[in-house]
């Protein structure tokens, strides 16, 4: 005879000030513990701004199964707004990857044309662990990237559950975005960030002079005041 | 100027859960069109404390819109109330109609029929309209519906627990319209269902008897709602002693009136600042600087204590980065407040807030109960600061939902963790690398 084992179990989550058990099982997604959440409480209206947070104030992990993130029977958890998602958090990377970055633009952009670089990191984290330099067209006035090598690309970050978290190209003089620049992002997904180099990076690498900026959800970018708000250098 | 502007955020906020198909026009006739009767006797209003939770529950009421009856006995205003001028407390309360919303009366006729009742004390006659007891002590206010509770005199000291109560019954008088319009889901029901009995206990803390009690120099980055609500609270506590500047460039709008404590219908295009920085108790000296955070000024040197009301996130994160102290951050979201202290070697407020929720850039949803707990609760701890008994860290962050008071997770002390991505890089999130 075969028994079967009864993994699942409940959690309490609070909405404003409503308590809602939901059931989970241990191998399930946080994720879908929130939708079924926001689901329970008929949530309609910026659903995408919502986490879950612990009673010791810590975020869950949305990336994690339920098991991993440690979750137990009857747990308390608040549901309440986070923060744009889609890429809206920090972004954090170690300043030698800033280093390699200017490196690189200086080296194929010669002073004279402009060139591009995306930070690359896990799909599901916060952090920039790496670059990658594209095959590209490049100019004074701009760049072009390979369509096969972007294609070739795209399936390796799939397969590897890396994804692209910036785009960092220079210009000839002032850093801005320009209309291509608006139009054309490697990636169009709300979050997403920008930053362009001025000088064709040959200051100081730094991005204090950048201009950096995100893709908001209404398709248009920010500007953001400095570079500390998107990025924290370790 | 129309009832519309100045109420426009509080229908905003009400559309979460409203249906659709409803216009502005007729959610704001809703709410105008609640008659609410203020009744309380000669000894709940012979204290400065009875008398603040008739002045806080007065003006909550009126900045919803609605139509305020007053069945009270008239006595001397014991302690200044601002914004509300008088010297008795019914031509006080009496002249603030179509002062604070411009069609928010506020009347004492005989034949004012009411539907919904707030008792402060006792209330000799039978009442013909759902009827909730306020009751209280210095930090603690409840509201209990007749039948669930009995009247009790109010005779606390301190002011707290009476903002506390006044609070609670102004969301019943929201909630009590909110039932009256066809919801979005029917499940979103339970978010406004009467609370028989609720209550809110801030906790004591030892007040020297008739002592001032010196808040020393503080500054006040924003003057909006939550400042005000905060300047509000503090102004009614008494032997209260404190200097120092309000920061904002912000100009007063009619969309400000419904949840501004300390502003007036007359002062639309008026500087925050000067609102927050004039109107309040005698020994509160406020200097107003027309400047928004972080500024030349305001870039300088923050004070030791710094109060944080600013709704922009990436302003917090300023504040967190140039104060070297104590810093209380304030902020509401639809019907959540969020309040929370930062010092040094505490996770900061970038931990608590760590993306800027930049939103649509504009108008944000709002009503006077929510924005005012945010203050009280601000006030609080500004005063436990002062008075050398803060809340322990894991009260370091307070999420409260005014709505269903009566509900055990309704309000949540949590600790604050600490972030790696900390956009204020604070001691607590680099001490985690």
């Amino acid at each position: 005879m075969t028994v079967m084992v009864e993994k699942k179990f409940a959690v309490d989550v609070v909405y404003n000030g409503v308590t809602k058990p939901i059931e989970v099982q241990p191998e399930e997604q946080v994720t879908a513990l929130l939708h079924k959440a926001i689901s329970s409480f008929g949530i309609t209206q910026n659903a995408h701004l919502l986490s879950l947070y612990r009673q010791d104030g810590s975020l869950v992990p949305e990336a994690e199964s339920v098991e991993r993130a440690g979750l137990t029977p009857n747990e308390v958890l608040l549901l309440r707004p986070n923060a744009v998602k889609g890429g809206g958090g920090l972004l954090q990377l170690a300043r030698s990857i800033v280093h390699k970055t200017f490196h690189i633009l200086r080296e194929c952009g010669r002073g004279e044309c402009e060139c591009i670089v995306y930070w690359i990191g896990p799909a599901h984290e916060s952090l920039i662990d790496g670059l990658e330099h594209p095959v590209h067209l490049r100019s004074a006035l701009g760049y072009q990237v390979d369509d096969g090598w972007l294609t070739t690309f795209w399936k390796a970050l799939g397969a590897s559950k890396r994804s692209i978290k910036a785009q960092i190209h220079t210009h000839p003089a002032e850093a801005f975005h320009s209309a291509t620049d608006d139009e054309w992002p490697i990636v169009s997904q709300a979050g997403f960030i920008s930053i362009v180099i001025p000088d064709f990076a040959l200051g100081q690498p730094s991005l204090e002079n950048a201009w950096v900026g995100r893709l908001h959800t209404n398709g248009e970018w920010q500007k953001l005041a400095s570079m500390r708000e998107a990025l924290i250098l370790a | 100027m129309t009832a519309l502007a100045e109420l426009d955020r509080m229908i905003l906020l009400s559309r979460d859960h409203v249906a659709p198909t409803l216009s502005d026009e007729e959610i704001c006739q809703q709410f105008q069109s609640l008659k609410v009767l203020c009744v309380s006797d000669p000894h709940s209003l012979s204290s400065h404390s009875g008398q603040t939770v008739v002045f806080t529950l007065v003006a909550l009421l009126s900045r919803m819109g609605m139509q305020v009856g007053l069945n009270l006995p008239d006595t001397a205003v014991l302690l200044p109330q601002p914004p509300f001028l008088g010297s008795s407390l019914c031509e006080a309360l009496l002249a603030s109609g179509r002062k604070l919303v411009t069609e928010a009366t506020v009347r004492s006729d005989s034949d004012f029929k009411a539907d919904v009742i707030f008792v402060v004390g006792d209330f000799p006659g039978k009442p013909d309209a759902p009827c909730w007891y306020l009751t209280g002590s210095d930090w603690l206010g409840s509201v209990a519906m007749r039948g669930i509770a009995k009247p009790e005199p109010w005779s606390a000291r301190l002011p707290v627990g009476a903002m506390v109560s006044a609070a609670l019954a102004a969301c019943e008088a929201f909630k009590f319209v909110m039932r009256s319009l066809p919801p979005r889901n029917p499940p979103d029901a339970v978010f406004f269902q009467p609370s028989f009995s609720s209550s809110w206990n801030f906790d004591r803390i030892n007040v020297p008897l008739g002592e001032l009690i010196d808040l020393g120099f503080v500054d006040f980055v924003s003057a909006g709602a939550i400042s005000q609500a905060a300047l509000f609270a503090l102004s009614r506590f008494p032997g209260i002693e404190m200097s120092g500047r309000v920061f904002d460039d912000d100009i007063t709008e009619a969309s400000n009136l419904n949840r501004n404590m300390l502003t007036l219908a007359s002062d639309l295009g008026q500087p925050k600042v000067l609102i927050a920085s004039r109107r309040h108790g005698a020994g509160v000296h406020l200097q107003p600087i027309v400047e928004r955070f972080p500024g030349r000024i305001s870039d300088t040197r923050l004070a030791q204590r710094v109060v944080v009301g600013v709704d922009d996130i990436p302003s917090r994160w300023r504040v967190q980065e140039k104060a070297s102290n104590w810093i209380a951050v304030g902020g509401t979201s639809h019907y959540n407040i969020s309040s929370s202290v930062h010092t040094p070697g505490s996770p900061c407020s970038g931990c608590l807030h760590p993306v800027d929720d930049s939103g649509d850039g504009g108008r944000i949803p709002t009503v006077s109960f929510v924005s005012f707990w945010a203050g009280l609760a601000m006030t609080v701890r500004l005063l436990r600061e002062a008075l050398g008994e803060p809340y322990p860290p894991e009260r370091q962050h307070l999420w409260l939902t005014p709505l269903r008071m009566d509900l055990s997770h309704a309000g949540m002390w949590i600790p604050v963790a600490p972030r790696r991505d900390c956009p204020a890089h604070c001691l607590a999130s680099r001490s985690m690398f």
